[in-house]
């Protein structure tokens, strides 16, 4: 016992100067993302607590559920521990996300996908804190908030096929995280070809039409199975992109960025998702280091509160009262 | 409460006169014979659905009274507004009511008498039907509100049937077992929408939007991912409502 307590104590620590060493690391270790400044470092934070309120969500339906199987009130401890501190991160990673979200689009919500599933896991979080406070009897409010915890756990999944539906206003990790850092692009002259990302690219023509020139672009997919026809536009006056179309099946963007008709060429370029972000070494290094942290974190809050949870049911016992 | 429940040591063996191996026909009679119970009471009364209809009449007035002078043109926004209304009078119309049929069980004190008369299965599949009863119900005074006082002009009928009764089907699927939950907790009625909002943001979403495509003249063809991704909501939260509700009716 004396064994588990000491290494007990050597885990927090270890977690505590983890947690420290990337926020150090967040700040001076890793590159400053082109574009972005250093608000682009919350990322580091972002992310991590993001997952973690999932997995909060999870390992409390998991308790909920064992609590409804064996009845024991640990396990209940251990569900409540759990939505508690995933409560806790996902007010975090709203709140950071928000922050990181004004800072580069300048607007702080935007009904994205993301930001309705963590909304309404908010929402779940908060309707579990009132029915258990809502229900006396200790029984019964470990009973039903496990079949809400489950029942709730059940319509989540159903708010990731919701996502396609209202993401054309979607403002996350697309190339507006990376554009400097990922996306150069691709100068062509008229006819010839290039390769942009994983496709081949085959300048056709470039018309014009008033102020707006429109590219005629052919689009290979890898290994040549298909090829597809894309007229992304550029407005001269105004001197930015105007139609940006989609690749056949992908969120990736081309956009015309620059054109030069005397000399007949183009610059093309492609808007890709956020993978590119963590190309950098160090960056994806601390970024893991990260989500490791966190994920420790969690567990720590979570045996730490489900103990207490524990110890204060046991004295509510002695004492003959009710928690 | 006695001190071996607290421990949990053993869960105790609930003493009711039915087991997991119910014959299905034995159920479903058990399961009508509650619903139609159930029906009677709230003919009786008529509580839940003097407060239901009234609730969306009240709304479509006030939103009929709002709009009416605009004159939208029927843009596809105006299209997703009008939807929208439709919807919300529609759902908070609906939460007002549907936690009636549990709640009614726990202030008249015969819950004891259910739990011997009908095993929980039957209770839940009565409640269940009483509740999609009160909604089709609702569903269609709401939409003829809506089609009179507010002007929605229906392009494909079919289809806008089809999406109300699927979006019934998933109000009645997700909140049933909610009912039964909040009927044992104290502020029920606040409780009660507290709980189900969270669940309903998917397929509200989904309906709205839905709801929108078939008030132009597309047919079934364009609300047909709605309509499916309604009916896999429902079967999702009815098949775990009947998983869990014998957890709530024996708490």
């Amino acid at each position: 016992m004396a064994v588990v307590e000491r290494l007990g104590q050597v885990g927090k620590l270890l977690i505590g100067v983890w947690i420290a060493s990337i926020a150090v690391a967040m700040f001076l270790v890793i590159p400053q993302y082109e574009g972005l400044g250093n608000a682009g470092r919350i990322v580091i934070m972002h992310v991590p607590t993001a997952w973690v309120s999932v997995l909060a969500f999870a390992v409390s339906a998991l308790f909920s559920g064992l609590y409804l199987w064996k009845r024991r009130p640990e396990y209940d401890h251990y569900a409540l521990a759990a939505a508690e501190s995933g409560f806790l991160f996902t007010a975090l990673a709203t709140v950071t996300g928000m922050i990181f979200s004004q800072v580069v689009w300048g607007i702080y919500w935007n009904w994205d996908p993301r930001q309705t599933s963590i909304f309404v896991l908010l929402l779940i979080y908060a309707a579990l804190f009132a029915l258990r406070s809502a229900i006396d009897d200790p029984e019964r409010r470990r009973q039903l908030s496990a079949v809400y915890s489950l029942f709730a756990f059940v319509t989540v999944p159903f708010l990731v096929f919701v996502a396609p539906r209202i993401a054309d206003s979607t403002l996350h990790p697309n190339c507006a995280f990376i554009q400097g850092s990922t996306c150069d692009g691709i100068t062509l002259e008229v006819g010839t070809i290039g390769l942009l990302g994983d496709r081949k690219v085959q300048l056709l023509a470039l018309e014009r039409q008033g102020d707006v020139v429109t590219a005629e672009v052919k689009v290979s997919e890898p290994g040549l199975t298909s090829e597809t026809i894309l007229r992304p536009s550029y407005d001269l006056a105004a001197g930015e992109m105007v139609a940006r179309p989609e690749f056949p099946g992908l969120r990736y963007r081309l956009g015309l960025e620059a054109v030069d008709l005397r000399a007949n060429t183009a610059l093309l370029n492609i808007e890709a998702p956020g993978t590119g972000l963590l190309e950098n070494r160090r960056t994806l290094f601390t970024f893991l280091a990260s989500i490791g942290g966190f994920t420790a974190l969690f567990f720590w809050l979570l045996t730490l509160r489900a103990t207490l949870l524990d110890v204060q049911w046991t004295l509510a016992q002695r004492g003959g009262s009710r928690v | 409460m006695d001190r071996a429940t607290d421990t949990g040591q053993e869960a105790p063996a609930l003493e009711t006169p039915f087991r997991a191996g119910t014959p299905a026909p034995v159920l479903f009679a058990a399961a009508w014979a509650v619903f139609v119970k159930d029906l009677r009471i709230e003919l009786r009364t008529r509580y839940a659905l003097n407060a239901m209809v009234l609730f969306a009449a009240c709304t479509a007035v006030m939103v009929s009274i709002g709009t009416t002078f605009i004159g939208l043109r029927r843009t596809e926004e105006a299209l997703l507004i009008q939807s929208s209304l439709l919807w919300v009078a529609f759902l908070f119309a609906a939460i007002t009511g549907l936690s009636r049929g549990f709640v009614q069980e726990e202030e008249a004190r015969t819950m004891a008498a259910l739990r011997l008369a009908a095993p929980p299965v039957a209770v839940y599949l009565g409640k269940f039907l009483l509740n999609l009863a009160l909604l089709a119900l609702l569903g269609a005074i709401t939409s003829l509100l809506f089609i009179v006082l507010v002007r929605v002009q229906v392009g494909s009928p079919l289809a806008f049937v089809a999406l109300i009764g699927a979006g019934s089907l998933c109000l009645a699927a997700a909140t049933t077992i909610l009912a039964a939950i909040i009927a044992r907790a104290s502020f029920k009625s606040a409780l009660f929408a507290v709980l189900a909002f969270p669940l309903l943001v998917p397929p509200l979403i989904i309906a709205i939007q839905g709801t929108a495509l078939t008030l132009e003249n597309g047919g079934f063809g364009p609300a047909l991912g709605a309509l499916q991704f309604l009916v896999a909501y429902s079967v999702a939260t009815f098949v775990a409502s009947l998983m869990l509700f014998r957890f709530v009716w024996e708490a």
